[in-house]
């Protein structure tokens, strides 16, 4: 259990030989906050001010609370925000493509570094987590993402919704409006009838990684009324072998759309191999196609539901 | 019984047995399919009849298992020949098909393919790194004087190493998101993207190369006896190391273009192999490339159901049963000696 008093000035800077220090600011009202985040005890006695983002996941939800300007630095984001927010996300400082290190990092002088990935908090990428907590630097892992310890057992909206809450409570702003519409955007949802297979594919091309049956693509797809071939794994994501896709022979394919992935890549694979090309929903071009940083649990988990099941509307269903 | 006719009896019994493997491993997989309805698909293919199974069904037992089958077979027979070769043109016991550089040079053609994105099929410039990495390995073995085995040993591990150094930096510099599985299944050996046009580069580099090299064991023999020796017999040293050299090189390459660097067969089968019928090479190669086969058969066949649905790399297999495997053999020469 440690504390991560944020009015402490951090050795860091000193380290990185910046000059700018936090300000001291009194705690609010209600006193410190404590949570536990990935097993580890986290204490905010005041809201962050200086946020280092690493992955879309977090910087797409401070920008949906309103929080663009507590963010100083951004690391290996996904790809381009969601319109609505594509004003603010512009002015934001990129401190690397990929994972950053720890000293760049930490020359951006933050006081949390809000991750979307538990692994970024390595020596090799922006540091161990009691390293930065020693530097006056605290830490936050996107619970869904936790591995090493509190992953959460099957995600669903609740946890999605009280992920965004526990943000919001951090940076001492209200989430209400927030949550409403994403609660309302949710209800709206009318889920796909017919109880349809599906092969959500992430990348990987000879085995393909695949979203499994405890994280955010079995969450989208049971909310979209489709039923994940590989809901039964134990995991969030897995690999998953050719052969068992055709045996089931899924009724829709989920392809993820990343950079170093694209849709387009996986269409072209599924057409040009043989094993492949005869599967219904490659015949019948029953693709559905999600950008990569909606995939992975946030602020825009409800609209990747929506847009599946638009898209899933589109096509000639069985 | 004399020593020749029982090898040829452990001849037929491997081929027979290979052949078995592929018939039984064929049936074998995660989707529910009986022994009947894979060997109906296969044999209306063979006879040109319609398969009585459904397109995708079919497409599992032909476009997917039998494939995949072939090529473990002509895989795990060449990495094996060559594993033998290489130990015995090397008087090097610890020699591997891998030995020149060539794998860690094909790991370096896949990695461009992979993540810098280059516009090359992949067998192609797995290929071309391999003989890259092997023209590196001579050019550095002969440029300070005569090239002998042990100076060819060390350039390839230098050239390794290099090629190795320049492979984890592009994965580091340019994977993103898990971009790496990708890499790391080729780097590990991995059968999962055969379909025919591996069985077409693997079958035809083991025909035409693989074939004429099981039968070079009278040359081998001569050069276990040293270089004097064999000279003494009549081989023109040099121009047959260089020849055999070559051509396992070759072979290696085309297969680790498509398979990636599956370890072990060829390190640890030639040495289980010449415990049950001694060291005489002109048994030992052709029965090595046979045992290779049916265990890379078998291998395969696990990390495809083992875990199923989920799918492991072929060469975590060979890793897991040959590193104890070399183990044991260590103990026993130990013991022997």
């Amino acid at each position: 259990m440690r504390r991560i008093p944020l009015l402490v000035i951090p050795t860091a800077l000193l380290l990185a030989g910046c000059a700018t220090a936090a300000p001291a600011s009194t705690p609010t009202p209600e006193g410190p906050l404590t949570l536990s985040n990935c097993g580890i005890s986290l204490t905010f006695d005041a809201p962050p001010e200086r946020v280092v983002t690493i992955k879309s996941t977090s910087t797409e939800m401070l920008l949906a609370l309103g929080l663009g300007d507590v963010i100083v630095g951004t690391a290996f984001q996904d790809g381009p925000v969601p319109n609505e927010w594509a004003a603010d996300a512009a002015a934001l400082p990129v401190l690397a493509e990929r994972m950053p290190s720890e000293e760049v990092v930490l020359e951006a002088a933050p006081d949390l570094v809000y991750s979307g990935w538990e692994s970024a908090f390595t020596p090799d990428a922006a540091g161990e987590r009691d390293e930065l907590a020693a530097l006056g630097v605290a830490s936050y892992v996107q619970p869904a993402a936790c591995q090493s310890a509190e992953q959460p057992a099957k995600l669903d909206f609740d946890e999605v919704f009280r992920e965004i809450a526990e943000v919001a409570d951090i940076f001492d702003v209200s989430a209400d409006e927030l949550l409403a519409a994403q609660r309302a955007e949710l209800d709206a949802i009318e889920p796909v009838e017919g109880d349809l297979t599906a092969l959500w594919w992430s990348s990987g091309t000879d085995t393909p990684y695949v979203g499994a049956g405890i994280g955010a693509p079995q969450l989208i797809l049971e909310t979209a009324g489709l039923s994940n071939i590989a809901g039964d794994i134990d995991m969030t994501w897995s690999p998953y072998g050719w052969e068992s896709v055709l045996a089931v022979d899924p009724a829709v394919l989920v392809l993820v759309d990343a950079d170093w992935n694209t849709a387009q890549k996986k269409i072209d694979y599924l057409k040009s191999n043989p094993a492949t090309a005869n599967l219904t929903a490659v015949i019948n071009e029953r693709f559905v196609i999600l950008p990569f940083a909606s995939t992975e649990a946030g602020v825009r988990s409800v609209s990747a539901a929506t847009s599946l099941v638009e898209q899933l509307k589109a096509l000639d269903l069985p | 019984m004399t020593a020749r006719a029982g090898v040829a009896v452990a001849g037929v019994v491997l081929a027979a047995a290979l052949a078995a493997s592929i018939v039984v491993a064929v049936t074998i997989g995660p989707a529910d399919l009986s022994v009947g309805e894979v060997w109906g698909s296969i044999a209306s293919h063979l006879t040109g009849s319609e398969t009585p199974l459904s397109v995708l069904r079919d497409g599992i037992v032909w476009e997917l298992r039998l494939p995949r089958i072939l090529t473990a077979a002509a895989v795990g027979a060449g990495l094996a020949l060559v594993g033998a070769i290489m130990q015995a043109l090397t008087r090097n016991q610890l020699a591997d098909p891998y030995l020149l550089g060539i794998s860690s040079g094909a790991s370096l053609g896949a990695v461009t393919v992979l993540l810098l994105g280059v516009a090359v099929l992949l067998p192609v410039a797995a290929f071309a790194g391999a003989l890259l990495a092997l023209a590196a390995t001579l050019a550095l073995a002969g440029a300070f004087g005569r090239i002998t085995p042990t100076r060819t040993v060390l350039a390839g591990v230098a050239v390794s190493s290099l090629a190795a150094a320049i492979t984890s930096f592009v994965i580091f510099w340019v994977a993103t998101g898990d971009a790496y599985r990708e890499v790391l299944s080729w780097l590990l050996g991995s059968l999962a993207g055969a379909r025919w046009d591996a069985v077409a580069i693997a079958g035809i580099a083991m025909l035409v190369i693989g074939i004429p090299l099981t039968l070079t064991g009278r040359i081998l023999d001569a050069f276990a006896l040293g270089d004097t020796t064999a000279a003494s017999v009549g081989i023109p040293v040099h121009g047959v190391r260089w020849t055999l050299l070559g051509a396992g090189a070759l072979l290696t390459g085309a297969l680790v273009a498509v398979s990636g660097s599956i370890g072990f067969v060829g390190l640890v089968l030639p040495h289980a192999v010449r415990l049950l019928v001694g060291p005489g090479h002109r048994a030992l190669l052709p029965l090595s490339a046979l045992t290779g086969a049916v265990f890379l058969v078998w291998a395969d066949t696990l990390a495809r159901t083992v875990f199923e649905p989920r799918e492991l790399p072929v060469g975590i297999v060979t890793a897991i049963i040959g590193a104890p495997v070399f183990a044991i053999l260590l103990a026993r020469r130990r013991s022997e000696a």
